[in-house]
């Protein structure tokens, strides 16, 4: 019995194995001569150069500035997404006529809209924002959808024999019910927002760790580069354990 | 209201209640002319073919739809909408999956804004009353089906209504679990004395709970007969009078149901006769 408690604890941080693993492969592989040191740094170089990136000061300033965009993208997203969705969800004709020009827009490629929304409004927070915002619009906006559709009528039932308010109703039933869809929603649109705003800081000059990255490799400083990089995948990774982790527990707890 | 206590006015009454849906061009009759009434404290089952709107009636006497022409009367009043002694019990349970045991049968009370020392009090009581005490903190996922309506019915009794309505209540529980559940209503049924009303197409469930049934009829639905069951309580399935009284609403339902089926060859064949008509005279 003690047994079968290591040993699961043990698969649990199998993953820690497999990543230590990694690191060690890529140091060899610089170390070794197979790959040059000015193409690819070491693993020990990378993560030497992202310690006094930190130490610096600045770096955290530019990552402070993409977590901006990015949280603002989302939020925004969310705002206009919500009421959308939730009219969608429940009313069949707003459905039918709102949901197919939303699908169309969703099908522009976001990236290729980049450099039109910096032409328009420059290259600032603000476009930033809003290229994030439509990114993150479209999973939040089917996602809250779908589980709005999927709410059981009985439920709307019970809400109105014990006469519950218009409030009350959104509150206690609907944000309750589709939280599970909404939680997918926002990691969904999470995942994409990164990407997007990334590519506007390295390829508009927004200011962050996109725009950071972009100097690196243009003044050769390879080193730096991937200490950034390195970073934004732990701090992304990071951020979706702690935020969305917590979620998906309690969602766990209730749902079948 | 006083004058409900004094058994004057039903504390239940539904007068000539029609409903319609309106389909394209005509609309297609639901409901016809139903009309009884329940005093207070009276069981009654409604039980006809299925499909037949028994349900509707049910959603209209909680308030949660309108009928066409004629009134429902909670009491003396009108009920045009929900009303706060009115409550309901549904065949899916339809519990709020992400609220506990506790958060479930406290909801109306919730809703209704009574303070919290209140709500678990009464959460308390209608837990023990249905037999879920230590069951509080559990979430529906974890409770069996009948465990589920147990909690369906501690929270319409919660609100302590007057009525209560139960929708095919006991259909989606395992025979076994629903005998014992039937009990246990018939139980509080005579305790609290509160009007229940129950929409059923088992007639052994209707005749073991009810002091009054009201048979409709096949769609639309009309009052085909009211029966009041005298059978002394608690009720024995294999008593003599028990089995009679389960048998002639037996046959008053197959005979509906035969009439049915007679209407509909009788439709079908008249317009067979109109089709071949026009292909004579096509011809």
């Amino acid at each position: 019995m003690a047994n079968a408690h290591h040993n699961v604890a043990v698969e649990r941080y199998l993953w820690v194995g497999s990543l230590a693993g990694v690191f060690l492969t890529w140091e060899l592989t610089v170390r070794l001569g197979v790959v040059p040191e000015s193409r690819l740094p070491s693993f020990t170089t990378t993560v030497l150069t992202l310690s006094s990136s930190i130490a610096d000061g600045q770096f955290l300033m530019l990552v402070f500035q993409s977590f901006l965009n990015l949280t603002g993208g989302i939020l925004v997203a969310l705002a206009v997404a919500m009421p959308l969705a939730l009219s969608a969800g429940l009313r069949n004709r707003f459905d039918t006529a709102m949901t197919p020009l939303i699908m169309l827009a969703g099908a522009l490629p976001d990236v290729a809209l980049l450099p039109i929304l910096v032409l328009w409004i420059g290259p600032g927070n603000l476009a930033a924002i809003s290229i994030a915002a439509f990114s993150a619009f479209f999973p939040i906006y089917f996602t809250i959808r779908e589980g709005t559709k999927d709410i059981p009528r009985d439920l709307f039932h019970v809400a109105a024999v014990f006469n519950t308010g218009r409030v009350d109703t959104f509150r206690k039933l609907i944000l309750p019910a589709v939280s599970p869809q909404l939680f997918t929603g926002l990691r969904l649109a999470y995942d994409f927002v990164w990407e997007i705003v990334l590519a506007i800081e390295i390829f508009s000059g927004v200011i962050g760790i996109g725009s950071y990255i972009a100097g690196t490799v243009e003044t050769g400083a390879v080193s730096e580069a991937f200490a950034a990089i390195l970073a934004v995948g732990v701090i992304a990774i990071t951020v979706d354990r702690l935020l969305f982790g917590r979620a998906e527990r309690w969602i766990r707890r209730w749902m079948d | 209201m006083d004058q409900a206590v004094d058994g004057l006015i039903p504390q239940l009454e539904l007068k000539n209640v029609s409903k319609e849906y309106a389909q394209t061009e005509e609309s297609i009759p639901a409901i016809q002319d139903v009309s009884f009434t329940l005093d207070r404290g009276e069981f009654a089952c409604l039980v006809g073919p299925s499909g037949c709107g028994k349900s509707t009636l049910l959603r209209m006497a909680a308030g949660l739809d309108e009928p066409t022409s004629g009134e429902i009367r909670f009491s003396g009043d009108r009920v045009t909408g929900p009303h706060p002694k009115i409550s309901m019990v549904f065949q899916s349970f339809a519990l709020f999956p992400w609220r506990t045991v506790q958060k479930n049968v406290e909801y109306g009370l919730e809703v209704q804004g009574f303070p919290k020392a209140e709500r678990l009090d009464s959460v308390e009581k209608y837990l023990q009353m249905v037999g879920l005490s230590g069951y509080e903190h559990l979430y529906p996922r974890q409770l069996s089906g009948g465990m589920k309506q147990r909690v369906g019915i501690a929270r319409a009794l919660a609100v302590d209504p007057e009525v209560i309505l139960m929708d095919e209540a006991f259909s989606a529980i395992d025979e076994f679990t629903a005998e014992t559940l039937r009990e246990e209503v018939a139980e509080i049924h005579s305790e609290t004395e509160k009007t229940f009303v129950l929409v059923t197409h088992n007639l052994m469930e209707a005749v073991e709970l009810a002091d009054k049934i009201i048979v409709l009829s096949s769609r639309p639905a009309r009052v085909k007969k009211i029966l009041d069951i005298d059978l002394e309580r608690p009720r024995d399935r294999t008593h003599s009078e028990f089995v009679h009284v389960h048998k002639s609403i037996f046959s008053l339902l197959k005979e509906e149901l035969e009439n049915t089926i007679v209407r509909r060859r009788i439709k079908r064949l008249s317009e067979f006769e109109s089709l071949s008509d026009m292909e004579e005279q096509r011809s």
